[in-house]
């Protein structure tokens, strides 16, 4: 009765903790409530960049209910990275809780921990600042300056990052054709529902118990030990749910903060950000500038790119550097151009803080990368679908930095089916029919690349541990946190195709440094090809201990035992089994064993996923307002897992990559006020905005070489085509190229000539 | 300090409020009910994230928008009191099964919009669907699962589908 097919891989398996979301009974930390708990209100800088003359909380500590202000007078001045990974990780350190300089609007000037909410918001208006004001650079262009004020010291620029493959400027000579353009990407909001919170608890016996919704539990243990000295037994971080993340939440925000509270009261403080908080006071995706050079022949291959970039990183270096090398090595993924030239340098700004974001540098890159693509297609009067299928790598391509095979790419997999759902041949036909009216429909197609992890960057290991239950059920530890991907899910899964136990026997302790073994972090994507395998390894080595345990029931030998069907049967003997819990039972009555396995799983390549987008688009040339009508999407995955979680995955990517095309944007007045700071102002596409969609994943063959059944990520990938692809349909339809971001209305208008009134 | 009564999930409650707490307010702080979410506290007073939409006398409204001091006899369901004891209502199966529920945060107002919606029109077309989701975000999953599900429960409230 056994055979080869999968068992639960590739099934439809809805959130594992659905039923209590949709009853509302799912508890996150903006719901806990601890005994004695106080409730804390920052105090953000109102100045771009400024020292602090002087600083006066008297009148707030007065106020009856106010139990701590922190400032940065009795606060510890050690200098931190939010974005810190591990224990020997090294980046600048710039940040401190409180700094007597603050370095944009939003900054963290002071807090308050008070009885209620009303008091702590009361008291922070009681805190008398002076401020000494300090020139402030709100663009990249103005910091780079020679002569600009160094927002740290060192100078404006974090560093730099440089990759090269071949020969980039013989090959540019070589060319038929050069063009070089200069692109811009704006910085934009996670908007993840969840707004930012924490709840620290410092107890007299010096035990440190963080409740948040991180991303990355051990990481922020390792900078917490750094700021307030405690070794890691004293402090215990714990995920209990989050409610969106995006990348918004693996940098440390409300948390040393909430800590720094609790330790002065030895009372449990919470700390929740309003969404106006949320938007200044946490991260935003980079935005950037950049040059890029690519030089073609006439018959449309790509011979050479030359990439220049810089990062705007905001006022403190968190991701800078980590951004920054990997969108050096991203770009590189995509097309077998052998000569290749990436450089980026970050660079400080008086503006809100960026970090990490969905794509983590690959929105940025491919955007430039992809509209110029579209340009060389309409300049050598070729269809861009097919300039981009004779440029893009094959599943034996080498990586032209390392010449070694990139794993099994399938972006031309990906492309073909994109075409084929969308009716490409058609659409095409309608932004020909359709090029001379008012309005017009436009056909863009973009190519986005992602990683699977942080291989090459720096070591990328997940250790999960399997406990059996003497009834044969099973309680996995893993260190993932779940955004709501069901990454979590997807381990069960695994376990459950491995020993055949089925998923609601399997159990989950999760995203909690006391409980579950150390884990990197869920970032770059890591979680299927790192993660998901693992949990096969870590049930590979529980389904071992089983067989010998079945073994002894069976009377054969331990490899002769076969687990499905949350059985354990005799592959000798046709029908012959016991269950699981028979086993477990033999396991703690006769062999007097518990069973509990870990397995440590160091990521062993770093594969990049794949993703086609095309769009049909139709824009009124009157207003410049643009609607998505159709949208394809097919992504290279290697192996479905959960075809249902990857749905809803890749309709939010699509929504958020949309947005980030069309109209999200973070914008400043001359004082270097944020303007869009609550979602009145910053809009996000609708649900009437967004379009028909066409959805599917490309899984061929054996998938990707390392990962768990072939399985790779989707993760971040797929936010990547959005915007070059609606971008380069909305310039297909009207004849002239936008190339910063966002394609709003007014920059439609612009590019088609008109001013807006 | 003002005394209301008013009706919360079936059961007519008498509270001491003041005059500045909203619904939501009185909702997760005063009455413990958390499943009602917020995703922008004071400082979105004119957008909104819908993540605290509660059914107030038939309608789906924003509970931080609505004073507490304005709920005298209203008859208030939050999502809490959607499923029937152990029974999941339809439209939370749906949202189960459709593959609707991603982080979650936004889950229990685009329920209880769904309901308001489904209450009065259990044929609605996708875009009307679409359009009683404009005042909501769902930042992981952009819509799709969450329209996807409401017309499932619809046709499953209207019996055309099986119901699990």
């Amino acid at each position: 009765m056994k055979g080869n097919e999968f068992r639960e891989i590739g099934k439809r398996v809805p959130i594992r903790d659905a039923a209590s979301k949709v009853t509302g009974r799912k508890i996150y930390v903006g719901d806990m409530k601890l005994p004695g708990m106080l409730y804390a209100k920052v105090l953000f800088s109102p100045k771009a960049h400024a020292r602090i003359k002087s600083i006066d909380t008297s009148r707030a500590e007065s106020l009856p209910g106010v139990r701590a202000v922190a400032t940065y007078k009795n606060t510890p001045q050690t200098r931190f990275n939010s974005a810190l990974r591990f224990i020997e990780h090294k980046i600048p350190n710039t940040e401190r809780i409180f700094d007597d300089t603050v370095r944009f609007v939003g900054d963290r000037v002071a807090a308050v921990a008070a009885d209620t909410m009303e008091i702590a918001k009361e008291a922070v208006k009681l805190i008398q600042v002076e401020y000494e004001d300090l020139p402030a650079m709100m663009t990249v262009e103005e910091a780079i300056k020679e002569d600009a004020y160094p927002i740290h010291e060192g100078g404006n620029i974090v560093g730099q990052a440089h990759v090269e493959a071949g020969d980039v400027d013989k090959a540019l000579a070589e060319c038929d054709y050069v063009f070089e353009d200069r692109f811009t990407t704006q910085p934009i909001h996670h908007a993840a529902v969840e707004p930012h919170v924490a709840i620290a608890d410092w107890s007299y016996d010096d035990k440190l118990t963080i409740y948040s919704p991180s991303q990355n539990t051990f990481g922020f243990r390792v900078i917490l030990s750094q700021i307030f000295g405690l070794p890691y037994n004293r402090i215990r971080l714990s995920a209990p749910a989050v409610g969106g993340a995006f990348g918004g939440k693996l940098e440390m925000t409300v948390e040393p903060v909430a800590a720094v509270l609790s330790k002065m009261t030895r009372r449990p403080v919470k700390l929740e950000y309003t969404r106006r908080e949320c938007i200044f006071g946490t991260r935003v995706r980079h935005g950037s500038i950049a040059f890029i050079k690519t030089g073609f022949m006439k018959d449309g291959r790509i011979h050479a790119v030359d990439m220049k970039f810089y990062n705007d990183t905001g006022a403190y270096a968190t991701s800078a550097l980590n951004v920054s090398g990997a969108m050096s090595h991203k770009v590189f993924k995509a097309y077998k151009i052998e000569n290749m030239r990436f450089h980026v340098n970050p660079v400080y700004t008086n503006t809100i803080i960026a970090g990490a974001m969905r794509g983590y540098g690959s929105p940025q890159a491919y955007f430039g990368l992809e509209r110029q693509i579209n340009k060389i297609a309409n300049f050598l009067h070729m269809d861009p679908a097919w300039l981009q299928e004779i440029n893009m790598v094959d599943p034996d391509s080498l990586d032209p930095c390392f010449h070694k095979p990139h794993g099994n790419p399938r972006p031309k997999d990906c492309l073909r089916r994109a075409k084929d759902l969308i009716h490409y041949e058609d659409i095409c036909k309608e932004q020909e029919e359709s090029k001379d009216g008012r309005y017009r429909i436009g056909v863009g197609v973009a190519l986005g690349v992602h990683g699977n992890n942080c291989f090459g960057a720096h070591r990328d290991v997940t250790t999960l541990m399997l406990k059996m239950n003497e009834d044969g059920t099973c309680i996995l530890y893993s260190g993932s946190h779940d955004m709501g991907n069901d990454n979590v899910g997807m381990q069960k899964q695994v376990v459950s195709e491995v020993l055949g136990i089925p998923l609601d026997k399997i159990d989950t302790v999760e995203a909690d440094t006391d409980a579950c073994l150390w884990h990197l972090g869920d970032y770059a994507s890591r979680g299927t090809y790192v993660v998901g395998m693992a949990a096969k390894k870590a049930a590979e080595s529980m389904k071992k201990e089983l067989q010998k345990e079945a073994s002894d029931l069976l009377e054969i030998d331990p490899e002769q035992v076969e687990l499905y069907d949350d059985r354990a049967w005799d592959s000798t003997q046709e029908g012959r089994s016991v269950s699981i819990a028979e086993v477990m039972l033999h396991c703690q009555r006769d062999s007097m064993r518990e069973l509990c396995c870990s397995e440590t799983h160091p990521a062993p390549r770093g594969p990049s996923s794949y993703g086609v987008h095309i769009a049909k688009v139709r824009v009124d040339t009157e207003t410049g307002k643009t609607k998505v009508l159709e949208y394809s999407a097919v992504q290279d995955v290697g192996r479905v897992i959960n075809p249902l979680a990857l749905e809803g995955q890749l309709a939010g990517a699509i929504h958020m990559g949309l947005g980030y095309g069309l109209l999200e944007n973070i914008t400043y007045d001359a004082e270097g006020n944020p303007q869009e700071t609550c979602f009145k102002q910053y809009q996000l596409l609708s649900a009437s905005d967004m379009p028909k969609l066409y959805m599917d994943f490309v899984a061929e063959g054996e998938g990707e070489p390392g990962g768990p059944y072939g399985a790779k990520s989707l993760g971040e990938c797929p936010v990547v085509p959005c915007a070059p692809a609606v971008v380069n349909a909305i310039c297909n339809a009207i004849g002239a190229e936008i190339d910063s971001l966002p394609a709003n209305p007014e920059a439609v208008l612009h590019a088609l000539g008109r001013t807006t009134d | 300090m003002k005394n209301i009564k008013f009706e919360i999930n079936g059961e007519w409650k008498q509270l001491e409020i003041q005059e500045s707490w909203s619904l939501l307010y009185i909702i997760r702080e005063v009455l413990g009910l958390t499943g009602t979410k917020c995703g922008c506290q004071d400082s979105c007073l004119d957008g909104g994230c819908g993540a605290c939409v509660v059914i107030v006398d038939g309608e789906a409204k924003r509970s931080c928008r609505i004073k507490g001091c304005t709920l005298e006899g209203a008859r208030v369901l939050t999502i809490e009191g959607v499923a029937d004891g152990e029974r999941l209502h339809p439209i939370q199966q749906a949202f189960i099964d459709a593959g609707a529920v991603q982080c979650g945060f936004c889950t229990p107002g685009m329920v209880m919009r769904a309901k308001a919606l489904l209450d009065k029109n259990l044929s609605p077309t996708e875009e009307e669907v679409r359009q009683a989701l404009s005042g909501h975000i769902c930042r992981c999953g952009g819509f799709q699962k969450i329209v996807e599900a409401i017309i499932l429960a619809a046709e499953r409230m209207r019996g055309e589908s099986d119901e699990r």
